[in-house]
């Protein structure tokens, strides 16, 4: 007898620990894609820009202090997959309430699964929202805008006017006085120019290609994305001009960054003043005062600006976007995530984002402007409505990382030259669009 | 007594009954995704029910294989939940249009037929099988001869062991970012002088041999030590009959060493081939497959050092087609279950001889 109740015993505590995994289970496996809290005073936000996370987790203080509502601020970056995560928790039944989305098949991807937001207040505040069929689902937080960044002091030294370089011949013209005078400017080379595959891809093969499909053109000009989303092809002449551009920053950029360098080498050496350009937007302002705030300030703390990537003659704009959006899961807890966006786009919170985040608001109400070195030369484009738009974002997923990348690396280490470029860009993009 | 078993009897038909009922009910809320909270303690206190109701059922010829169920039943629910539901769904994932978030449709077999199309996917695959030819030569050759070294009477063994097993300790992503830095910075120093510009990541060619060189360097003081093991089982006396006929330290290592040794190199060989097959990490920290290859089956390939696990990994996650990347994944499956049949094979077969 006694036997038997000890093998009962043994038996029921079996029974419990296998019941304990098969509870744990149950409770998110099946039920697909709930979200995490059903508690309405937390909402949870996958934020995609690492380089704010303190600022983020500052205004949620401050918002549960204001409202009682708990936001649990999730920040991911620096290589991180995001959408690849973002699946992972669709699956297991643990979505965020706001997360990031930034491509347009991302935002189809999801496709149903997102509140429309078009009553806020804040959409009829802003030219910067994501809609589509399923309304306005992207609620924009910052402008970033692609050029090529200059500094401002080296070019003045040299007697170069940056206005003055609005076509491929006087850019070249102005690399080569660059280059004349290295030792007396003190830089190591005209351009930091990096076609790094593995890390920097995104560099090459999304934003210096984002102006082949968009510099100089009208925002809403479609014509070479289009084109591009018809099965992978390329305007020759235009891309001939632009393989022009980016052979002179091959011939002009610095050999021990061009091929195998990284990003902080290429910002660092700007921000020390050795280089007089470089090909990186305006989000290096904040690496700039941040990460390499020393090196920066030993430089003097340089003025910055930019100019267009001027490959043909006449383009003069610049590319500006919120680089990606929030959106709200619509299954998740809507009303109070709505009310938090609502809230950052309101005057409060408008003053972190801007002054301590280093964001471009894109809100017309806002009045405060960014200490970012690059804000400047930003608002003067955007007020002189000199932008063009960020199609690269249309363009289909793994394009840069595992195909155009390297395509531009090639170029770079000189395995190809200006017409093997142009023809393999067209080669390999139809190859990606095929599969 | 009769009236005591049918008391039992009822007690067990009534548990096993509520027990089910309360796992069908569970699983339903499951399913119609209720919000119900209760539904996870009650599919747990169905499912003790439900054993309960075995355990106690009365019968004698059953007894055994009742019990035998119960104890078995943790281990068979873990394998089924973690290996063979997500088998069959990978398998079933495979022949759809799946994104990772929803399906919408099934394609049958398009994505097999499309993956051989595919020029990258079939350089992914030759590039695989050559790295695993590598490595199972080297790593073996390079193991084995660190354990000789090991095995020596050399001052500060024990040191050496530790160290030439300690970069298998790091993790491989870290490794990778780690030798990315030395061929980058350090490396290109030494090959300035020769000529060569460019750091031996921005070549294909030399970015394999690379990545080949990384993961010996890792991998071989695992496989040191398992030759360490096997070199220190060869027994003495066989060791000193052999030195009192005169044989030299070479005539030695070939006619009694290696060959009393030869189930360890058996494992070796077959631990290297399926490891090397599943190579990701340092593929991935290392170059992440870039790399080109400027003409194979006519056309121009970006992904010069891509190896199966990864091309699988950046087909469904940065490219999204999910279903494409399940359906290379269901085909990788098949390649290893072969090769681990073969081992499985082989190694009995030693094991009989012997």
């Amino acid at each position: 007898m006694k036997k038997k109740i000890v093998s009962t015993l043994l038996a029921a505590a079996m029974v419990l620990s296998l019941a304990a995994c098969g509870g744990g289970s149950s409770d998110g496996g099946s039920s697909g894609g709930g979200s995490s809290s059903s508690d309405p005073n937390t909402i949870r936000l996958v934020n995609g820009k690492i380089e704010v996370d303190a600022q983020l987790k500052k205004l949620a203080e401050m918002y549960k202090e204001e409202t009682g509502v708990t936001v649990e601020i999730e920040s991911m970056g620096g290589g991180v997959d995001i959408q690849g995560t973002i699946k992972g928790y669709y699956q297991a039944g643990n979505m965020p309430d706001i997360f990031v989305n930034a491509l347009e098949p991302e935002f189809a991807n999801w496709k149903g699964l997102l509140a429309d937001m078009s009553d806020e207040k804040w959409a009829s505040d802003t030219d910067g929202a994501y809609i589509n069929e399923d309304g306005t689902v992207g609620f924009p937080y910052s402008t970033e805008g692609i050029g090529l960044a200059y500094n401002t002091e080296i070019l003045k030294k040299a007697g170069i006017d940056p206005t003055k370089l609005t076509g491929p011949a006087a850019i070249e013209e102005a690399f080569k006085t660059l280059d004349s005078k290295k030792g007396e400017l003190g830089i190591d080379a005209v351009v930091g120019y990096c076609a790094e595959p593995k890390d920097l891809y995104w560099s090459t093969g999304q934003h210096l290609f984002a102006n082949y499909l968009d510099a100089g053109l009208a925002r809403d000009d479609t014509t070479y994305i289009d084109k591009l989303n018809d099965g992978g092809k390329l305007d020759e002449k235009r891309l001939t001009d632009f393989a022009k551009f980016v052979d002179m920053l091959n011939r002009y950029s610095d050999p021990a960054l061009l091929v195998s360098g990284t990003y902080d080498q290429q910002i660092l050496n700007f921000a020390s003043g050795k280089y007089a350009f470089v090909t990186q937007g305006s989000w290096v302002g904040a690496t700039m005062t941040t990460d390499d705030k020393d090196a920066y300030e030993a430089a003097g703390s340089f003025e910055v600006g930019m100019i267009p990537y001027a490959f043909e003659d006449g383009i003069d704009t610049i590319l500006t976007n919120s680089p990606s959006w929030w959106s709200v899961y619509s299954e998740g807890n809507v009303d109070a995530a709505k009310a938090f966006l609502q809230w950052l786009s309101e005057d409060k919170a408008q003053k972190v984002l801007v002054e301590e985040a280093g964001f471009i608001s894109p809100f017309k109400s806002c009045t405060y402007i960014a200490p970012d070195p690059f804000a400047k030369a930003m608002v003067d484009y955007i007020s002189n409505e000199k932008t063009s738009s960020w199609h690269w974002l249309n363009m289909k997923e793994g394009y840069a990382m595992n195909y155009t990348g390297q395509v531009f690396a090639d170029f770079a280490a000189g395995n190809l030259d200006v017409d093997g470029f142009v023809k393999t860009m067209q080669q390999v993009s139809e190859a990606c669009y095929a599969n | 007594m009769a009236e005591n078993s049918k008391n039992t009897k009822l007690l067990s038909v009534v548990l096993l009954v509520a027990g089910i009922a309360g796992l069908v009910i569970a699983l339903y809320l499951d399913f119609t995704r209720s919000s119900a909270a209760f539904r996870g303690p009650l599919l747990v206190i169905g499912a003790i029910a439900a054993l309960m109701g075995l355990y106690f059922y009365p019968t004698v010829e059953h007894h055994r294989s009742i019990i035998n169920f119960i104890f078995l039943f943790p281990l068979l629910f873990a394998f089924a939940v973690t290996v063979i539901i997500p088998l069959i769904l990978g398998i079933f994932y495979s022949f759809t249009d799946w994104n990772g978030i929803r399906l919408t449709s099934f394609v049958g077999f398009g994505n097999y037929v499309s993956m051989f199309k595919d020029p990258a996917f079939i350089w992914s695959i030759l590039l695989t099988f050559l790295f695993v030819v590598f490595n199972m030569v080297l790593i073996n050759i390079v193991g084995f001869l660190l354990a000789l070294l090991c095995t020596s009477k050399m001052r500060g063994v024990n040191f050496f062991r530790a160290s030439y097993f300690l970069p298998n300790l790091i993790g491989g992503i870290v490794l990778g970012y780690i030798w990315q830095f030395v061929f980058n910075n350090v490396l290109i120093q030494v090959t300035a002088k020769w000529g060569m510009v460019n750091s031996v990541l921005a070549n294909t060619k030399t970015a394999f041999a690379a990545i080949i060189v990384v993961y010996v360097w890792q991998y071989a003081g695992y496989i040191m030590l398992i030759y360490v093991t096997g070199l220190t089982t060869v027994p003495k006396d066989v060791l000193e009959a052999s030195s009192i006929d005169g044989a030299d330290a070479l005539t030695t290592l070939f006619r009694i060493k290696i060959p009393m040794i030869a189930a360890t190199i058996t494992i070796c060989t077959f631990l290297t081939l399926t490891s090397a097959f599943k190579q990701f990490d340092v593929n991935m920290a290392l170059t992440n497959g870039s790399g080109s290859v400027a003409d194979f089956m006519g056309s121009y390939l970006t992904n010069g050092t891509q190896m199966i696990a990864l091309n699988i990994y950046n087909t469904a996650i940065t490219k999204n087609a999910y279903a494409l990347g399940q359906a290379k994944a269901v085909f990788f499956f098949i390649v290893l279950a072969c090769v681990s049949i073969l081992q499985v094979r082989i190694s009995n077969k030693k094991e009989v001889e012997m």
